[in-house]
Formats: C-alpha cells, structure tokens, sequence
C-alpha cells in the first residue's frame, strides 16, 4: 500500500511545474464569479497573516521547501494556517498547519507531543517572515509565536515533482541550526529583497523560550538512530451502517 | 454532540496588539493563492475504516484549472470554524492517470451530486446545477486531520482519509434532516432536479472508494535520511 516515504510511482513528468488540466473556458469563469458573489466565504475570510518560511520532511530532512502559510489566528493559543507552495495566484494548495501556545503543548500526551515541532530557532533565525512587513511592526507576534509548537502535514509533494497529490501526508518538521541549504534561503530573500541573516540580528532582543520540551523536534532526540515518521495507508475493515460502495 | 475528550483548558482571546498587528498584516500583505477560494460546497464525509462517523464538511474550493480544484475543509460556514482538512477534486481523465496503489484514497462524488446532499448554499438551483453536471463527474481524495466528531478540541492524532457517500442509506437521517432545516431545502426536491446528469463515462473505477473495502492511516516510526548538518547551512 502507499506510503508517505516512498514515491508511489509518479504520472509521467513535464517540464511544466502547472497541474495536469484543461484551462478554464471564459464560461466556467463567468459562472465562478457570478456564485462568488451570492456566497459569504466566512472562514476563508479570516485568514491574517501570510508567512514565508521552510520545512523539512520527517522522514528525510535533506528534502526541504519554502513554504507560504496563510494564517488565522483562532485565539491568542490557537492558530491554522492553509499551506501552499508559493504565494502567487497558481500556489498549490500543499498542506495544514496547526500553531499553539506552550500551555497547549504541555498538555497534550507525549504521543501527541512528539508529533509537534518547535519554532523558536524559525523565528529568531529569520527564516520565518511576514513578507513585505517590517519586522518592527510583526515584532510582538513574532515574541508570541517564537513560544509556540506547530503540528504540519504536508499533502502535496511538490518538491519531488508530484504532479498531483499523491500518497498519504507527510509530517514535517521545522529547521533547527544548520539544517537550511542556504541556496533555497538566498531565493527565498532574493524574491522578497531581505536578507535573513539581517533579520536574525535584529532579532536578537526577542526571548528564547525558557525550556523546549524534548518531546517536540523528535528527529532532534533520535538523530544518532536516524529516526523519523512515516504515515502509511494500510486497507482494512470499514465499520458500516449500509452495504459500500 | 461534542465532548471534549481534553480539560477545556481555559485559553485567552485575542489581545488588542495582536488584532492591530493582524490589521496591519492584513491589510499590506497578498493572499494571492487564497484568494482564488471562489466557491462553498456543504457535503459530509465518513472516516475510510468507519462508516458510522460521518461529518458535515464546509468545503472552501478554488480551480487550478478547469480539471482540478483544491479545498479547505472547515466544520462550519462561521467565521470562528475549525479547519479539519482538504479534499482535492479531479476529473475522471486526470483520475485515470494516477497509479493503482494511489486509486483507492479517492473517491467518487457522483451519488453525492445525483442525490442532491452535496450543493452550493446560497446559489439558486439553476446556476449551482452548471458546476454540479462537473463535479458529478470528479473524484476526490480527502485526508482531516481534526476529529471533530470524536470530540477533540484539537487536532490530535495522525491524518484520516476520509470517503463520500456512494448510495441510499449510508447517511444519518438525523444529519440529513439537519442541513435541509438550516438552509431551507429538499435533498429529494435536488434529486429529481439533478436526474438528468449523466455520471461517469468510464463507470466507478474498481479501485476508488477504498477499493470497495476501507482504509486506514498509520504512524510508522522510520529510518530518517539526517540533515547535512554542515556550518555553512542556515
């Protein structure tokens, strides 16, 4: 069956990185925006923030993707975010990230926890930004979040040419030091005119977190062991209430 | 209905600071591939290995072109709504294309459209009925990762593949009856509106909808290729 840590045998590459599919026809735009209008689209409307930042794949950390992260903030414990690989208007939708406060994490089982990754060295590295923001007004968010444990799933693999989403999600993890090739960070900084290295300087000031729990970063403690997570999708029974399908 | 299955753990609104910076960063910031999010299906899904949990879900749907979308998945059409997950919709073309052992994780939307139980709140029927004929023709492949179902407060545990309803007697009345109330409609009345759409052009494939069997999803502890490590990285 599929696994998260295999390439499951791939439809047939283009150069083209654009989706397999048919251009919508003028008609099918036409009917789009007219249904548009009528619907109120609440939940999408919450989103706040869009946040540019890197992970790695739990399973093999030298496969790392810039990320845009289009976020809302539920309460001041409580963030999702809709990942896409690029913040154009063609961006692949490529997976979900749930963000929360430290007094969250620290309730949750270690079972849980270790499926968690910190954000600490993102922040105050610079690798995670608000582009086109000054840092100076992000600055108490960003003191906020440098606390905060993320949970990502990636659905979507991009970065291994999968032209649609293929397999069963993988769990990311977030960098720690030395872990970033700098050639993806330079792209990164060269398309929003910053530079991360600047931003971990001014950055400075904001606290390190006083204690990480070990639970969180798992691949950090088992490094030597070169372990990691996989999901598989295995077939199995359905519990059912009418016959299926 | 819900039950926490955590202690609610009492957590703060959102302070004054955070919503002017989120007026800031709203406010200057693109949300390009966001905003492509043009359209709201309500359907409900069952979890791959258990039919018996079943789940309204909000579906927050943009075209990366005219044969395949993407979705947000939220539990509720309100702005304080939970994302539980995404579904990704495909023609039956592009369906065709993917590898046997991918086949199984997708799933059919045609009794879903044909019944009447998957619609467009707010759109009147005529207009609703143009997309609908497509999607009737679409599959699906839809992972939560919030089991709101169960209770959870959080998003606990590992991702779930998810199914759609393939024929009568599947949903739960009580759920049916539910959505009709809330949006002033007849899933019946849809149904006979929605005869005339023609379904698949090759038939349900054998090995969508799980198979025909169920599926679940797994956390395999793995050997992990390490990081470069070397000083020179960031």
């Amino acid at each position: 069956m599929a696994t998260g840590g295999e390439i499951p045998g791939m439809v047939p590459e283009r150069e083209d990185p654009v989706p397999p599919g048919k251009p919508m026809s003028v008609e099918e735009q036409l009917l789009e925006k007219g249904a548009a209008m009528l619907q109120s689209l609440k939940p999408v409307k919450q989103m706040s923030q869009h946040v540019c930042t890197f992970a790695l794949y739990g399973h093999d950390l030298t496969r790392q993707i810039e990320t845009h992260h289009y976020v809302t903030r539920i309460n001041q414990d409580f963030l999702q975010c809709a990942v896409y690989d690029t913040d154009e208007s063609h961006g692949r939708l490529i997976g979900v990230e749930y963000i929360i406060s430290d007094k969250i994490f620290e309730t949750l089982t270690a079972d849980e926890q270790r499926l968690w990754h910190s954000h600490a060295y993102e922040i105050k590295s610079g690798l995670w930004v608000n582009p086109w923001v000054p840092d100076m007004v992000v600055k108490p968010e960003l003191e906020n979040l440098a606390k905060t444990y993320g949970k990502f799933w990636c659905t979507w693999q991009t970065d291994r040419g999968d032209r649609l989403p293929l397999g069963p999600p993988a769990l990311m993890f977030s960098p720690q030091p030395g872990m970033v090739r700098p050639d993806l960070v330079e792209k990164r900084d060269k398309t929003y005119n910053i530079s991360t290295h600047a931003l971990k300087t001014l950055r400075v000031e904001i606290p390190e977190p006083a204690w990480i729990n070990p639970w969180a970063d798992y691949w950090k403690q088992h490094v030597e062991a070169g372990k990691g997570f996989a999901v598989e999708v295995q077939p199995a029974e359905m519990k059912k209430r009418a016959p299926f399908p | 209905m819900e039950r926490p299955t955590q202690p609610v753990i009492p957590v703060e609104p959102k302070k004054t600071t955070t919503s002017l910076i989120e007026k800031a960063t709203g406010t200057i910031q693109g949300f390009s591939p966001v905003n492509k999010i043009h359209q709201h299906l309500c359907a409900f899904h069952f979890y791959a290995d258990d039919m018996n949990r079943q789940v309204e879900a909000h579906h927050y749907c943009g075209h990366q072109n005219e044969e395949l979308r993407q979705c947000l998945i939220y539990d509720s059409p309100e702005s304080d709504a939970r994302l539980i997950g995404l579904e990704y919709i495909i023609s039956e073309e592009l369906f065709l294309t993917l590898p046997d052992a991918e086949k199984p994780l997708w799933h059919t939307h045609e009794y879903e459209v044909k019944s009447g139980v998957l619609f467009m709140p707010s759109v009147p029927g005529t207009l609703q009925r143009k997309d609908l004929e497509k999607i009737c023709n679409t599959y699906g492949k839809t992972i939560h990762f919030w089991q709101v179902d169960k209770g959870d407060n959080l998003p606990l545990g590992i991702p779930q593949v998810m199914m759609a309803l393939t024929r009568d007697g599947q949903l739960y009345e009580s759920l049916a009856q539910d959505v009709e109330k809330r949006y002033g409609l007849s899933f019946e009345k849809e149904r006979e509106n929605r005869a005339y759409m023609e379904g698949l052009k090759h038939g349900i494939h054998p090995l969508a909808n799980a198979a025909g069997k169920g599926l679940k999803t797994v956390l395999r502890e793995t050997d992990c290729k390490p990081g470069a490590g070397a000083r020179v990285f960031v």
